[in-house]
């Protein structure tokens, strides 16, 4: 470690950080509460307990908590020879869904029972920051090269494919290379194959889109294509595929500039199924109007740039590009998340970090904060 | 906040492991990326809420289902006048299933079912299975319908308790009345049934179905100005009670002794019942109160549709017609005869028509009584006239023949023997001196030709079937005499019968006297309604004594009951097809002699014999009845018995009780415990009190105290008559005399 002779306090920690951390965890599990309660109160098989879904998030949260807190004493490098390793245990979990330890629910199977139940995706997404940071700063400027800049870029694709076949969950494949390509884009020194790749990506969407909507009729694209088809003209599908986006629309156009006031979703009352998971931005909206979404928006941006100003100043590249998987992680996730909340996007299965419901979600996530806060420990200060 | 200093000295340590200037000048790039990817959201929902923001509110405000649901009202009771119930609703419950809850878990199928099974035998188990297989989120399946509490007590044991039986998931009972007579066949054709949403169909179900019915309660949300889901329940309003004025034990009495010689006249000279129709009414001479009405045959109230009822009864074609030559419906035809459904459905209508109320006929011989009073009261005649009958009287172009024409007639009559011994001749020479006009004006005095409005449902319209002043010629006048050629209903005669009988005051006749609320509170009482005088009181009581001397000496005698006097006339009327065979042939009287308090009126529709042509067919049935009503409404014994009547009663478990008994020497130990002082109440006004028919339970009352209770029960007798004029002055909401 670069150590030197100046006076060095003690560890940094990010209070900023943490206190942004807790201000979403703590407004989550309100809005969990908010919207789940009315739907969990009605449904027999949940006991008839409003406070069913808040209190497993709450569980889930004091846990990650626990867990964020154990991590930030660890310093990160300790992780930095696990890498490799963190991505074959990522990939060995993802594969052991198949087997009888795996469970289904909502018609996916997408869990692990290790006790606890646990989506692998989300632990894929940790070890691919984890591996990606470690490897980059391995390679050292042979990133530069064509070549390593290829093989950083396939790296993920392994990952990315598994998550995908063997889970059925695109939006968790396309989570983790995002955050690879994050990575990628800030190690790198590259711009132009970006701005290359980004109009290819942009052409080939817009090309398979419109195959899409040409075969309309057809069953090439299974739920998928009738997804993009339900974005394309809502109103065609208003009862089926775009039924929950039509709705979180409705909810969100509802509210107004300051919202309904909060537990007065009306939209929430069945409408909105399980409207504590991927909608709940639309029911923020609904009771906290246009004002409460930018409120939260404006959270994740002052999260955003909290990492960003740990990653600049982490003592070393591979804390660095730990932060900006995190960030990158982050940003995707809410910017993909709010895009399919206003239509924006077709409806794909993204949950707001922090705040829709989901224990693995916000347990992996709190770890991921973990491993910042052991970064932003580490931080030296010069005066 | 704590300022860091960015770490900008490349140089320090590592370089190439060291985050350069080159990414972060790449983060920061990024981080604007992000930010611009944020600010176009915020357009996008700040978009979202400005252009369609009103038009969402109102979709989600249109969209909610205020999630009502109904609170059935029960339809209100029909009693009788002693409280019991005729026709009522009870509770019943649907099972219902919620496919999508049981079927959240393996287990709330499998313990469900079981308990199912077990708690309910006509539980339809594999088909529930295949409706829950093929609609996984069905949440309203109706399996099994109103049922009782009893059979679903059970049921509701295993499931409240929750801790011997957790998984018993996705039942639900839904509440609902439903109509139940229990009586079954008692009055059917008077109280009449209801269809689905509580309808009443005929009788008393329909004519009062809007004070039966309530009004449904719900259970509903709605959003307040808040905005906010808000649940209220408005509770059912029950329907009404009727208390009628029918006896139950009376109507009881009439049903056994029709039934009675139905069985006794069945399949006697054709196929089939004992008679086309047998009617009986029997009322208060003194306020119009129905206390029986009743046909055979008759039906189940609780079981409409049941063809086999209508075995014995002549098929009914697809006009509603019962031809001449109708077939008769046996236990071997009905399944070809009512193989087609509309017709079987007209047989059933046929039959659920009250006979009493709504089937016209020619009343033959006990219109006589009418015709005389119309003499006597007109002044056309003195009642001291003579007549000779020599079987036959030549009118118009016909030679109309007396009964007895083959004996070579009555000989020389009184006015009272003619009505005795039914002369058919004396009483067309008595319409001879009345003449047609006056004779149509007392017809429509005694309400021929109009209906009473009894209130009843499907009461027949008779006023294209009498005679006016241009239809009735010479010849329809003389027939006319003798009740030939022109329609009544049952309850027409009756009720002008009793007007003939208790001083010439004609009550409107009503079968229902009091409606309470579901609390029990009086909603209202409905007061005898006298409409008009039809003769006066001298005239009266010379048909009461005529008509007692039909009983003593002429066509009647087998109608008196033991031990009691009884007044009364005798019909035997011609009917279609004109073969001189066919034949209704009725008996209408009144009891005691001296003092009528009811009318009875028993008619036969073309009975079961190879002769029809005698009364006889209807005065037993008479008979029979009073012989065991008059006890019953404890009115004294006044006549001796013979050794056969004393046998008679006996058989019946009937206790004799002389009107002169001071001292109850003849009845036993046992029965003088149940018969007091006031078992009748016997006032000078004539009115009875039919609440002392309860004689277990009655205790004495002083006369006072009689007299209090009769000037409640019967408010309206002894009208006070205006003296100048002999009309009476009538204290009743405005029905005055007509």
């Amino acid at each position: 470690m670069a150590l030197n002779n100046k006076t060095r306090e003690k560890g940094y920690i990010d209070y900023n950080l943490i206190f942004i951390i807790l201000l979403l965890i703590g407004f989550g599990l309100l809005m969990v509460y908010s919207t789940s309660s009315y739907e969990a109160s009605m449904s027999t098989l949940l006991k008839n307990d409003p406070g069913y879904y808040f209190k497993k998030q709450l569980r889930a949260s004091i846990m990650g908590i626990g867990a964020m807190t154990l991590v930030s004493f660890i310093p990160y490098h300790f992780w930095e020879k696990f890498g490799l390793i963190a991505y074959g245990v990522a990939m060995f979990l993802v594969v052991l869904v198949l087997t009888p330890l795996g469970y289904e629910a909502n018609g996916a199977r997408r869990w692990l029972n290790l006790g606890i139940s646990v989506q692998p995706a989300e632990i894929a997404k940790v070890a691919m920051i984890l591996f990606l940071a470690g490897f980059v700063t391995a390679m050292g400027n042979s990133i530069k090269t064509n070549k390593g800049f290829w093989v950083v870029l396939l790296s993920p694709g392994f990952m990315c494919l598994a998550v995908w076949l063997i889970t059925d969950n695109m939006s968790s494949a396309i989570i983790i290379f995002a955050i690879a390509l994050i990575m990628l884009f800030v190690a790198s020194n590259e711009y132009k194959k970006f701005v290359i790749f980004g109009a290819i990506a942009a052409v080939g969407t817009a090309a398979l889109v419109l195959l899409i909507k040409l075969t309309e009729g057809s069953d090439v694209f299974g739920f998928r294509g009738a997804r993009i088809r339900a974005w394309l003209d809502p109103e065609a599908y208003a009862s089926t595929y775009s039924f929950q986006t039509t709705q979180a629309l409705y909810a969100i156009g509802s509210g107004g500039v300051f919202g309904k006031g909060i537990g007065q979703s009306t939209q929430k009352l069945g409408f909105l199924p399980e409207a504590q998971n991927d909608m709940i931005f639309s029911i923020i909206c609904e009771e906290l109007g246009v004002f409460g979404g930018v409120c939260i928006i404006a959270l994740f941006l002052l999260l955003l740039w909290r990492l960003l100003i740990i990653a600049m100043n982490a003592p070393d590249l591979y804390g660095s590009l730990i932060v900006v998987g995190v960030m990158g992680h982050i940003a995707v996730q809410v910017i993909l998340n709010i895009a399919v909340v206003t239509g924006v996007i077709p409806n794909t299965g993204i949950s707001l970090p922090f705040i829709s419901y989901g224990g693995s979600s916000v347990m992996f996530l709190l770890i991921e904060f973990g491993l910042v806060t052991s970064v932003s420990k580490s931080i030296i200060f010069e005066n | 906040m704590r300022t860091l200093k960015i770490n900008n000295n490349l140089s320090r340590g590592k370089s190439k492991k060291k985050f350069n200037k080159k990414m972060q000048e790449k983060l920061v790039v990024l981080y604007f990326l992000v930010l611009l990817a944020f600010v176009g959201l915020i357009a996008r929902i700040i978009y979202v809420t400005c252009s369609n923001g009103e038009k969402y509110k109102k979709v989600v405000l249109s969209q909610q289902q205020y999630e009502s649901t109904v609170i059935p009202y029960k339809r209100g009771d029909i009693l009788d006048c002693n409280g019991n119930k005729l026709a009522t609703s009870t509770k019943v419950y649907n099972l219902i299933i919620d496919t999508k809850q049981m079927q959240a878990k393996d287990e709330y199928v499998t313990d469900t079912m079981q308990a199912l099974t077990a708690c309910f035998p006509g539980f339809p188990e594999s088909e529930v299975r295949r409706y829950m297989a093929e609609n996984p989120s069905s949440q309203y399946y109706v399996v099994l319908r109103k049922l009782t509490y009893d059979e679903i007590a059970d049921f509701l044991e295993i499931q409240e308790n929750t801790k011997e039986h957790p998984n018993i998931k996705g039942v639900w009972f839904e509440n609902e009345y439903k109509r139940n007579y229990p009586n079954n066949e008692l009055a059917s054709d008077l109280i009449g049934f209801t269809g689905k949403d509580n309808t009443g169909n005929y009788g008393l179900e329909q004519y009062y179905n809007d004070v039966l019915n309530g009004i449904n309660g719900r259970e509903y949300g709605y959003l307040n100005d808040d905005s906010t889901l808000e649940r209220t329940t408005i509770p059912a309003t029950d329907g009404h009670n009727i208390v009628t004025t029918i006896d139950a034990n009376i109507q009881q009495i009439v049903e056994k002794y029709l039934y009675k010689f139905n069985e006794e006249q069945k399949n006697v000279a054709r196929t089939g019942n004992g008679a086309d129709n047998v009617g009986c009414i029997i009322m208060d001479v003194n306020n119009g109160e129905v206390l029986a009405m009743a046909n055979y045959p008759n039906f189940d109230l609780n079981n409409t549709q049941d063809t086999s009822k209508l075995i014995g009864s002549k098929l009914v074609d697809e006009n509603g017609f019962v031809p001449y030559d109708a077939e008769v419906i046996t236990q071997d035809n009905i399944d070809t005869l009512l193989e087609d459904e509309n017709l079987a459905m007209k047989n059933l209508n046929y039959r659920w028509k009250n006979f009493c109320i709504s089937s016209t006929y020619e009343p033959g011989s006990v219109a006589k009584p009418f015709t005389v009073a119309t003499g006597l009261e007109s002044g056309k005649m003195t009642g001291e006239e003579l007549y000779t009958c020599n079987g036959q009287l030549h009118v118009g172009n016909h030679d109309i023949k007396c009964h007895n024409y083959r004996k070579g007639g009555d000989g020389t009559l009184t006015v009272q023997q003619s009505v005795e011994q039914s002369c058919n001749v004396a009483l067309m020479l008595m319409g001879r001196q009345i003449g047609k006009e006056t004779f149509l004006e007392y017809q429509e005095k005694f309400n021929f030709g109009l209906k009473t409005n009894i209130d009843l449902s499907g009461e027949a319209r008779t006023a294209s079937l009498v005679f006016n002043d241009q239809t009735m010629g010479e010849t329809e006048l003389a027939t006319s005499t003798f009740g030939q050629g022109y329609n009544v209903t049952m309850i027409q005669m009756i009720s002008a019968f009793c007007s003939l009988v208790n001083g010439g005051y004609y009550y409107e006749p009503h079968v229902v006297k009091q409606i309470t609320a579901s609390d029990g509170s009086v909603v209202e009482n409905i007061s005898p309604r006298l409409l008009k005088q039809t003769v006066s009181n001298e005239t009266s009581r010379k048909i009461v004594q005529y008509c007692n001397g039909v009983v003593v000496n002429g066509t009647g005698k087998t109608a008196r009951p033991a031990g009691y006097a009884i007044g009364g006339k005798t019909g035997t009327a011609e009917t279609v097809p004109r073969d001189k065979r066919n034949y209704v042939v009725s008996f209408m009287g009144y009891a005691p002699a001296d003092n009528p308090q009811i009318a009875i009126y028993v008619v036969v529709d073309r009975p079961n014999a190879l002769a029809q042509d005698d009364a006889k067919f209807a005065t037993r049935i008479v008979h029979n009845i009073l012989t065991e009503v008059l006890p019953y409404l404890n009115i004294y014994m006044t006549e001796e018995l013979s050794e056969s009547e004393i046998a008679e009663l006996e058989a019946l478990d009937i206790s004799i009780r002389m009107v002169d008994d001071t001292v109850e020497e003849e009845i036993t130990e046992e029965e003088s415990t149940a018969v007091d002082e006031s078992g009748l109440i016997l006032n000078e006004d004539g009115t009875i009190d039919a609440n002392g028919g309860d004689t277990t339970s009655s205790t004495p009352l002083s006369d006072e105290e009689m007299q209090d209770n009769n000037a409640d029960t019967a408010p309206l007798t002894g009208t006070v008559l205006n003296e100048t004029d002999g009309t009476p002055i009538v204290e009743d909401n405005g029905s005055g005399p007509e």
